[in-house]
């Protein structure tokens, strides 16, 4: 339960040395290399631009010819490959791969260029399909469409509006002026109509503009060659392409096998592309180079251990400084890890912080559980994880821990479900009326808030204000430990005084009663004292919640301003009726959903349609509410709970580590 | 007249999932737009831009609840349909924050939604935060609801 201790270390090691201590402190990842910007005469940062972008290069062609074998080829895989993890490999592995990284990235590209020639077919085909239809009522004319008469006579190739008739286009023609016409009808369609007009090279002038004024144009492609040719060199064209787009698409798929190697590349690229970004960040002398970082204390002595066993270097450890920005580890126990990710996804702990996720996790997956409320819901949901969480052993961690959140806020719901007699709503109920004419139910360990909306809105009250006051208790231990003692006095105990006679006063008045159905009398005295308490520690609050300004008229405006902060507690009181109203939201529409299931009676139709109803129905409302419950339990943890006493911005620890996608060396495997 | 009762109940009950439902969908609809947006650049973000598309679509479900609740009292799923003016009135009445609430929130945190989808396709590692804006809009869809139900099941106790 705590912020992991960090330390400073120093590394100062030969050039020579270089790859080997990179590659293992990679493989252990448990350093984050620091800029260290000092720049002098002896130490000089290199530039490792050019070298990042040629292995760039390289990994950006095994993810693209990945991508491609996986289109023609797709990899045979169960819809829970993404929860199987990375395999593990072996040093050798990879310190050989450097001899066959030349072959597998020729095969990279090649597979890359095939693509290409793939994607140009598939460009150019369409194009010559349309030229096809262009040509194609002109396939029986023969003579090339570009032919514009010979020496004496001038001929008119082209398309006219549809109907034109042979006659009378040679009347209009003649009576403009071209005599000595032939006109020969090609083809016609309900589109156009094809023609050859043919006139003496004197009458061309006057035949053309009446073929003009007619709606005469050329042909859209007019090829050098009669049309039933071209027609031919097409069809040739159209069919060398599909066949080469079909031997580069058969030789993709040939190329299947080599698909673990160029998933090896894509990490072996990866993991130097990082070595790289490190390599920039050192200080190098001509023979030795400086590495700082920091790492988990704990780790310190592993580290050294094996650093000095390995190679001659000099390391030094010390705490960090106040002011230094140290990135943050959290460490937790195997119940509060999985919410590590809802406490990051807000923001690490800052200076001084403590971790709160220890805390908060008891409280999520209460919360979470009383928004399910459903016992089949959790039963279901628990199964789920824990049958994932024991049949992929390999998982990733972070998924792993994502599964266990789901598992422990699953084994929540199933007590809350419990408590609330909710199973599949009231399922039982509605299967033993319809089906079998007797009345069962499951009755609620506790009570059912359907019935006692009340009571349970009291219930969520009382959580809300445990939350609350947790809250204030981390803030005073937060307190404590920097010390300040007077700020517990001012901003936890007079807060705590205030609000819990206050409380302690509401109980006794009448509406109270009216509305919680439970009367309590309180004696004079407590009354009494209760009213003194709530005096004294108002007053505290307005004197000393400005006691940041010396002014006194300006510290008791600003001490009055934050004893408004008291409406604050009454809506994040309220805002806990949520844990009431998505419990009902879950129990009342799988209700809906039974109802409907039961509504075409008992027999054997009656049990399909209601099998069908309330698969499909369930499976919803487990979406739905399953949703709404994660995003509410955040909700309250982000705004009441962090409220009152967590601000976060710490930086995460991100450790110069193997961050790969397919493979991942062997734990046990110590360094090469 | 005193046949009315009824009438009006339902009528509440019906615009409580009519405009909750309404509100609903539009909202999940706009905040659908700017999802598929976000996919088409990223298909990598799917899972993500679902969850905040369907978040404006719980106001629906309340409605649902509303209306459910209030069919259930009233009798008109089996059992006897009788009730007064006065009492339908009543239902009418307490259906309407969940209605108006309803149908508002929804589109307000259909905008919200819109917003963080855009910040979750800059920075998806914000997703934490992205999911709590439109989260901070539904506490009034839920106020509503829960100030419904307790005037559905206080009504049913009355006797007028």
């Amino acid at each position: 339960m705590a912020v992991l201790p960090m330390q400073r270390m120093e590394l100062c090691a030969l050039k020579i040395n270089r790859k080997k201590i990179l590659e293992m402190l990679q493989r252990r990842g448990v350093v984050e290399v620091h800029d260290d910007p000092q720049d002098d005469d002896v130490f000089r940062k290199t530039d490792t631009a050019s070298a990042r972008a040629v292995l760039e290069k390289g990994i950006t062609a095994s993810r693209e010819s990945l991508k491609i074998l996986n289109r023609y080829a797709p990899e045979p895989g169960s819809p829970f490959s993404a929860l199987e993890g990375r395999k593990a490999t072996t040093v050798e592995r990879y310190d050989s791969f450097a001899e066959q990284r030349d072959s597998v990235l020729q095969l990279a590209y090649r597979l890359s260029s095939l693509e290409e020639e793939i994607q140009e077919s598939r460009t150019e085909i369409p194009k010559l399909q349309i030229q096809t239809e262009a040509l194609e009522p002109w396939k029986d004319f023969e003579l090339p469409l570009n032919f514009s008469g010979t020496k004496k006579a001038a001929a008119f190739i082209g398309v006219l509006p549809p109907g034109t008739q042979k006659e009378a286009l040679e009347e209009q023609l003649n009576a403009a002026g071209a005599d000595a016409v032939s006109v020969e009808i090609v083809s016609s369609s309900p589109e156009q109509t094809c023609v050859m007009v043919l006139c003496m090279r004197t009458a061309a002038h006057a035949a053309e503009d009446c073929l003009r004024e007619l709606g005469y144009a050329k042909p859209a492609v007019a090829p050098p060659v009669p049309p039933a040719e071209q027609l031919k060199k097409i069809q040739g064209t159209v069919e060398a392409l599909t066949q080469k787009a079909q031997q580069a698409q058969e030789e993709i798929i040939r190329h299947r096998d080599a698909r673990e190697n160029l998933k090896f590349m894509l990490d072996y690229y990866t993991m130097r592309f990082e070595k790289y970004g490190v390599i920039s960040r050192l200080s190098q002398s001509r023979k030795t180079f400086l590495l700082t970082g920091y790492l988990p204390a704990r780790e310190a002595g592993a580290l050294q251990e094996e650093l000095d066993a390995s190679f001659p270097v000099a390391v030094k450890f010390e705490t960090p400084g106040e002011e230094e920005d140290v990135p943050v580890l959290l460490c937790n126990n195997g119940f509060a890890e999985p919410v590590e990710s809802v406490v990051e996804s807000y923001s690490l702990p800052g200076k001084g912080e403590t971790d709160p996720t220890a805390v908060m996790s008891i409280f999520y997956y209460v919360m979470f559980g009383m928004m399910l409320s459903d016992a089949a819901y959790g039963a279901l949901l628990t199964g789920i994880c824990g049958y994932c969480l024991y049949r992929f052993q390999n998982m990733e961690k972070k998924m792993r821990n994502t599964l266990k959140m789901f598992l422990f806020c699953g084994i929540s719901t199933v007590f809350w479900g419990v408590m609330y007699g909710s199973y599949f709503g009231d399922v039982v109920d509605v299967v033993s009326k319809t089906f079998f004419g007797t009345h069962l139910t499951i009755p609620p360990l506790w009570f059912a808030p359907l019935n006692q909306p009340m009571r349970m809105l009291m219930f969520c009250f009382i959580i809300g204000l445990v939350h609350l006051f947790t809250g204030l208790a981390m803030k005073l231990y937060q307190l404590a430990r920097a010390g300040q003692y007077k700020d517990i006095l001012y901003d936890v105990i007079f807060w705590y005084a205030l609000i819990i006679s206050l409380i302690v006063l509401l109980l006794g008045q009448k509406t109270f009663a009216n509305i919680s159905g439970a009367s309590i009398v309180l004696p004079g005295p407590v009354s009494n004292t209760a009213s003194a308490v709530a005096v004294v520690s108002a007053v505290g609050i307005i004197l000393t919640g400005g006691r940041e300004s010396r002014n006194w008229f300006k510290r008791v405006l600003k001490g009055l301003y934050s004893l408004y902060n008291i409406t604050g507690y009454l809506s994040d009181v309220l805002s806990y009726s949520r844990l009431l109203a998505l419990g009902l939201a879950t129990g009342v529409i799988a209700t809906v959903i039974n109802q409907m299931g039961s509504m075409s009676g008992g027999g054997v139709v009656g049990a399909i349609v209601f099998v069908i109803i309330f698969i499909l129905g369930h499976t919803l409302n487990i979406g739905i509410n399953m949703l709404g419950a994660y995003v509410h339990t955040n909700r309250l943890q982000f705004v009441e709970f962090f409220g009152k006493f967590y601000s976060g911005g710490g930086r995460k620890f991100r450790p110069f580590a193997v961050n790969t996608k397919y493979y991942k060396f062997r734990e046990d495997h110590k360094n090469g | 007249m005193d046949k009315m009762g009824i009438v009006f109940a339902l009528l509440g009950a019906v615009l409580g999932a009519l405009m909750a439902g309404v509100g609903s969908a539009r909202g999940v609809g706009l905040a659908g737009e700017a999802a598929a947006g976000v996919v088409t650049e990223d298909p990598g973000k799917f899972g993500k831009v679902l969850v905040l598309q369907l978040l404006p679509g719980t106001q629906g479900i309340y409605g649902l609840l509303v209306a459910f609740i209030t069919l259930s009292q009233i009798g008109i799923l089996g059992g006897s349909a009788e009730i007064s003016l006065a009492k339908g009135l009543l239902y009418f009445l307490a259906c309407l924050p969940i209605a108006i609430v309803g149908y508002g929130s929804a589109l307000g945190q259909a905008r919200a939604a819109v917003a963080s989808i855009g910040l979750v396709a800059k920075q998806p590692e914000q997703f934490g935060k992205a999911m709590i804006f439109p989260a901070m809009v539904e506490t009034y869809a839920i106020l509503a609801l829960l100030v419904s139900i307790l005037s559905i099941f206080g009504i049913g106790a009355i006797n007028i």
